[in-house]
């Protein structure tokens, strides 16, 4: 599981390099996200872009990384595949997390540039 | 190391054992959708189809096979018109009460982050994309079979 961060000013804003978040690497997500996470204090930004394929336990993990960042910090997350965003759907977990078309309008709806 | 044995025995049919694992049950899947995406399974089926087949494995995973250390999953998929028929064939446990679970119910309105579910949204995956939905134990076999199709 390679998830990459950076942070634009409270964001933090971590983009996740592998295709699938699935069963056999929920639980590295969920590890890897709450180091990341853990010097931050805003909202984060979870860019889905290379992900093809997530399923009940990935989106499990996902659940989990929301929890980890507690009822003070929002997870936000931006460029969902077709298959992603059908789960999402399907489960109604799209009325849970904030979702963005584009990690450029996820930023824009905070007041935040992409970083150059 | 598994590598998922896979014979094709004519263009659209696919017959696969899978070592019963998370990570060989993603391996499967990955080759088996490429597979398939070169035959000329359009998206519209491939998407729901990865999705319920992982679904069913890693329940297979881990429910009927938790007390094993090692057992097997075998997987048919036909293609049959424009829609894909699948069974699934294990040695592990039978399903509690012989049937298959419901789909849960979730109450997402207003809930507290901390009570959000983590867990329980495969077999509403299952239920809400297959069609036909079968299971029974015969054998010492657990047999589950469904079919996908484009208004999956």
């Amino acid at each position: 599981m390679d998830i990459s961060s950076e942070t634009i000013g409270t964001i933090t804003l971590l983009k996740v390099n592998s295709e699938r978040i699935d069963a056999a690497a929920a639980i590295q997500f969920k590890d890897k996200f709450r180091d990341l996470i853990r010097d931050g204090s805003g909202n984060a930004i979870l860019d889905l872009n290379q992900v093809a394929f997530l399923d009940s336990s990935g989106l499990g993990a996902v659940v989990a990384a929301r929890k980890i960042l507690g009822e003070g910090r929002q997870l936000e997350l931006a460029s969902l595949s077709p298959a992603v965003d059908k789960v999402m759907k399907l489960t109604r977990m799209n009325t849970v997390f904030p979702i963005h078309s584009s990690v450029e309008e996820a930023l824009a709806s905070h007041g935040v540039a992409p970083a150059a | 190391m598994s590598t998922p044995n896979i014979e094709n025995r004519q263009p659209g049919s696919h017959e696969i054992g899978v070592v019963a694992n998370p990570n060989a049950v993603s391996d499967a899947l990955v080759k088996l959708c490429r597979d398939l995406a070169v035959q000329g399974t359009p998206a519209e089926l491939l998407v729901p189809l990865e999705l319920v087949l992982a679904e069913v494995m890693n329940n297979i995973v881990e429910h009927a096979y938790s007390d094993h250390s090692t057992g097997e999953i075998a997987v048919e998929v036909n293609l049959e018109g424009p829609s894909v028929r699948c069974r699934l064939r294990d040695q592990g446990q039978a399903m509690p009460g012989l049937q298959l679970p419901r789909e849960k119910e979730f109450n997402l309105a207003n809930i507290a982050v901390e009570d959000l579910p983590e867990g329980g949204f495969g077999w509403s995956l299952i239920h809400s994309l297959a069609y036909d939905l079968e299971y029974e134990r015969k054998d010492g076999e657990n047999r589950t079979s469904f079919r996908i199709d484009l208004a999956s």
